[in-house]
């Protein structure tokens, strides 16, 4: 293995293809871009601004890109799924190492402080910065914080699942009676005056759907981070 | 003052970045390519996107690097 040439070869294509992305965004900015691209993201503000969300990136993670959010959830639940195949047999001979004092007491300090952000992340995604998504990770560090510190700790696997079914299930209601009510999918059906706006509750369905984002991507990282942790490789 | 900022962050991502490649042991390489996370946060936060830099701070410079080191410790495992 030459480390040094593949080093040398991964610099060169990388400032090549830099190079290229460069002349290309300048090229797109100077001349040929078309009017309609040049708006659409003023577009997006525009009917943020009907939606009563007081952060505009929600209304466009959730409200108009709520479909591509599925299906990133969906891959997050395979690749838990993958890690849950690869990692299948509980491991016997897993070598207890006793964590240190200093390990378990800090844990027990922050793992409440650590589920309340994640918490707080994830109900206040429309209003501040954050989200289902980054609540949910945090809340599996929390966990990731209690695995490491205390060996005998466990999440209970039927106790996750349940919570993961019923949020994956739970979105593809809403998002179904959005289009049986208003005629597309995520569709904003539950009242949300323009008035509300900044208000815990306001927005219509977008704070529920980043709650149900937030559960199951939370359920989806703990697991993930458990079999990693506790489970060996079959050989 | 700024700008200092934002030329220092650059800097320190392409360093850290590079160093990551060329660290020999991987425990350390995975610890710097989360400098290049940490980097990224700043920049992120300065250019006005704090969910971006919130995002990144918890997946890219968080959660990820302790998958992959856990996924190390697999690997030295089954060797």
């Amino acid at each position: 293995m030459n480390l040094k040439r593949d080093v040398a070869v991964q610099t060169y294509s990388g400032l090549g293809l830099s190079a290229l992305l460069a002349i290309t965004i300048l090229n797109i900015m100077l001349h040929n871009m078309p009017q309609s691209v040049k708006r659409a993201g003023e577009k997006l503000l525009e009917i943020n601004s009907q939606d009563g969300v007081a952060n505009a990136v929600t209304t466009v993670v959730v409200y108009f890109r709520g479909f591509d959010t599925l299906g990133e959830i969906a891959v997050l639940f395979i690749a838990s799924l993958g890690i849950g195949l690869v990692l299948s047999s509980h491991s016997e001979h897993h070598h207890k190492v006793e964590s240190s004092f200093i390990l378990k007491t800090a844990s027990k300090l922050l793992f409440p402080i650590i589920i309340l952000f994640g918490i707080y992340v994830m109900v206040y995604g429309h209003l501040s910065p954050g989200g289902g998504f980054q609540g949910g990770v945090i809340v599996a560090s929390a966990f990731l914080l209690l695995l490491i510190s205390h060996q005998d700790f466990e999440l209970s696997h039927s106790v996750i699942s349940a919570f993961e079914t019923l949020a994956g299930v739970s979105y593809v209601i809403i998002g179904l009676m959005g289009l049986w009510i208003l005629d597309n999918f995520l569709g904003n059906f539950i009242p949300h005056d323009i008035s509300q706006m900044g208000m815990l509750v306001s927005g219509g369905i977008i704070p529920l759907i980043y709650i149900i984002v937030g559960i199951k991507v939370g359920s989806e990282m703990s697991m993930i981070v458990q079999n990693l942790l506790k489970r060996s490789d079959n050989e | 003052m700024i700008g200092i900022v934002i030329l220092g962050s650059f800097i320190a991502i392409i360093i850290v970045a590079f160093a990551s490649i060329v660290e020999k042991r991987l425990a350390d390489s995975i610890v710097l390519s989360m400098g290049v996370g940490l980097g990224s946060v700043v920049l992120f936060f300065i250019f006005q996107a704090p969910d971006v830099a919130l995002t990144e701070a918890v997946i890219g410079a968080g959660i990820s690097s302790v998958i992959f080191l856990m996924a190390l410790k697999h690997l030295k495992a089954s060797r």
